[in-house]
């Protein structure tokens, strides 16, 4: 069984729709799986071995007493649920300005075609090509002009059982000019399933419009997670991302950012820990300023705990006419055991002369004489550990701005 | 008769990694109740002996004995001599950025009732002490919010060290060179903390260069510590002496 399966999907009469899925699978049909060759991929490739033959599960979703128990929030929020990657079918609660329906729906409305596909290249990225294949599962959210969202959309991603499932989800989210939102996505399993889900957030920001983009990804152990954020932003435009990562044995997530117009800006933080020998986590970063004026900045800090393998990618290209640009980045890791691999490749493509840009990487083990310290107030050496740790990456979790997500993520990773 | 507190019988300890011997036979018991002072010249093994006691991992102990009321200080964790009632005040505090001081020290609290089977602080509780302690030693609130002794000036950073002394509430406390970087105002403060907390049923041993601390804290013994053993012992005359003479007489007579 390939990663190229037939099945029955929504949509398949409509020419546009059918089209597009067609030409999903021709790209990926051509670049096929990310191998050790594959440059961008060299760090954290897995076979399609790995994967252990996942089925895309066709069978309508029907709730269980899974779906309701992993919602209560300690924050008010639009709840949106995913389960076993299928979207609950239940009504959404309208709020002002905001539209919010499934990308089936979003299809046969035609409202979502002038944006579906339209922000990255499939021969660049495998696995949405393969997402792209399998279109059906989505949501399609549009924010007016305008608006400001009174509460986050919080997007919840759970699996519970352990069929192996293959899971393409597509989210298209458009905020029109000077609208303002913050959405959450959660990925969230019991700890024994099995599953591979790829998704691919596309996300258009407009003119002064802004979007803070939290995830938490707390994939089961044995899951496999790949996800691509593609992101174009105008003028004056504000994508901020956190994203705090610590489940699955294979992650990648993907940040494909265009500063498209005058004063776009893009700001990629994110925490992750290695918590099981031989897990990977892998954050790789695009950030495109292709206009004069823009503005991005990326600090990651991982923990590796365990013999696991950290990876950080970031690249930061300036385009030419891109003058006074700012583009800043900074990878740093803490290695708790000896086995464990950090891979950071921090590439600058600077093609205007007029712009400020740095990198940087370290990684380190903890300071003994601070662990000392804490352990003469009689603080043991494990506890010792976890308040340093929760130091460590502290520094990231205070760039979130709203109080209550911030803790949430702090009570959560 | 009052309990000995801790005794140290002919101790031998040095570096872990290179095997030198910086403590060469020491002795010294000390009572409850009683204050001892411990002056010797730089580079002589002060420090060496206050961590060698905390279990600091860069030193490994080659010989001897020390019994910290009643139980083999030796054998335990770093950890579990602090909870049995070992405090330390450095004489360099570490700086641990990212980690809030009232925060540190709610953890210290905490760690230590917990270990021995009380209910921990709620946050209310914990302030409740932790402003009364703070208020004692001219600490404010501020102060305790900022990253523990990131940043803190000399005289900040042995404050905040007698007042964990004060909220953790050791058998016998070890200040080492507690008194070095406080101005006139501060010492004071520092000595008279650490005369409310002092009793007849903990000790104190107290490492310094100067005078001026122990004419606020009155020693019972000082004792004259040289290349890695105690060369002399007497009462609080042997510092007034040392302070006019310097070492010189005491390191010859031993040779
Ligand atoms: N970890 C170490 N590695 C190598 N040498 C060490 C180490 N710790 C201490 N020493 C050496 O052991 C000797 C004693 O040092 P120690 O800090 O105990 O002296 P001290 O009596 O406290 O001096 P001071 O009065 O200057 O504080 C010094 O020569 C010092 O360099
Ligand atoms: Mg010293």
């Amino acid at each position: 069984m390939s990663l190229l399966q037939t099945v029955k999907l929504w949509g398949e009469n409509i020419p546009w729709f059918e089209g597009l899925r067609e030409k999903g699978r021709i790209a990926f049909e051509k670049v096929g799986l990310p191998t050790a060759k594959t440059e961008a991929w060299k760090y954290s490739f897995f076979k399609e071995d790995d994967l252990r033959n996942p089925q895309i599960d066709m069978t309508e979703h029907h709730c269980c007493e899974h779906c309701e128990q992993h919602s209560a929030l300690p924050f008010e929020a639009l709840k949106i649920e995913y389960c076993n990657g299928r979207l609950h079918s239940e009504e959404l609660p309208p709020l002002a300005g905001l539209m919010i329906k499934p990308l089936v729906e979003a299809i046969y409305d035609k409202d979502v075609q002038p944006y579906l596909n339209k922000s990255f290249d499939l021969e660049q990225f495998p696995f949405a090509a393969l997402n792209t294949a399998y279109l059906e599962q989505g949501l399609f959210i549009l924010l007016e002009r305008g608006t400001t969202l009174s509460k986050p959309i919080y997007i919840c991603y759970h699996h519970h059982d352990n069929a192996n499932c293959l899971c393409h989800i597509r989210n298209v989210i458009v905020l029109e000019n000077s609208a303002d939102a913050t959405i959450i996505e959660h990925f969230d399993a019991e700890p024994n399933a099995i599953y591979t889900q790829n998704i691919v957030n596309e996300i258009f920001i407009g003119n002064n419009a802004s979007l803070r983009h939290l995830t938490l990804q707390n994939e089961a152990l044995a899951a496999h997670h790949v996800l691509l954020n593609s992101v174009e932003v105008k003028n004056n435009g504000c994508y901020r991302s956190f994203c705090a990562q610590k489940g699955a044995r294979c992650s990648r997530q993907e940040n494909f950012i265009k500063l498209l117009q005058e004063g776009a800006e893009a700001e990629v933080n994110g925490i992750y820990r290695l918590v099981a020998d031989k897990q990977v986590c892998d954050t790789t970063t695009n950030i495109r300023h292709l206009a004069p004026h823009t503005l991005s900045n990326q600090l990651v800090k991982g923990v590796a705990e365990k013999a696991g393998r950290g990876v950080f990618q970031g690249q930061i290209h300036i385009a030419p006419n891109a003058q006074q640009c700012e583009g800043y980045q900074l990878h740093r890791a803490l290695l708790l055991d000896d086995n464990a691999e950090i891979d950071c490749k921090p590439e600058l493509e600077i093609f205007a002369d007029d712009v400020k840009c740095s990198h940087g990487a370290a990684s380190g083990d903890l300071d003994k004489e601070q662990l000392f310290y804490m352990q003469t107030r009689g603080i043991d050496e494990q506890q010792a550990i976890a308040i340093l740790i929760t130091a460590y990456i502290d520094e990231v979790i205070q760039k979130i701005t709203d109080d209550s997500l911030k803790n949430w993520i702090k009570q959560n990773f | 008769m009052s309990k000995t507190i801790l005794q140290i019988k002919d101790l031998h300890a040095g570096v872990a990694e290179s095997q030198k011997e910086i403590i060469k036979g020491l002795n010294l018991e000390i009572k409850a109740g009683e204050i001892h002072a411990v002056m010797g010249p730089n580079g002589a093994g002060k420090s060496t002996l206050s961590y060698v006691l905390t279990g600091k991992p860069d030193y490994a102990v080659t010989g001897g004995t020390v019994s910290f009321n009643g139980q083999d200080l030796l054998a335990l964790a770093p950890h579990e001599r602090a909870a049995a009632g070992l405090f330390l005040s450095m004489q360099y505090p570490v700086a641990i950025p990212g980690v809030a001081t009232n925060n540190f020290l709610k953890h210290a609290v905490n760690a230590q009732r917990k270990y021995h089977g009380l209910p921990e602080l709620d946050a209310a509780e914990f302030l409740k002490l932790l402003r009364q302690t703070a208020k004692e030693f001219d600490v404010s609130a501020e102060m305790l919010k900022r990253e523990i002794n990131v940043g803190f000036s000399g005289g900040e950073k042995k404050r905040l060290e007698i007042l964990q002394m004060s909220l953790l509430q050791p058998s016998l406390a070890i200040l080492d060179e507690a008194d070095s970087g406080l101005d006139i105002d501060a010492l004071k403060i520092v000595a008279n903390g650490v005369k409310k907390w002092h009793n007849q049923d903990n000790a104190l041993l107290i490492i310094t260069h100067h005078l001026d601390l122990l004419n606020l804290i009155e020693p019972d013994f000082v004792h004259i510590y040289a290349d890695g053993h105690i060369v002399q012992s007497g009462d609080k005359n042997l510092a007034v002496e040392l302070e006019q003479s310097g070492y010189k007489n005491f390191l010859d007579a031993e040779k």
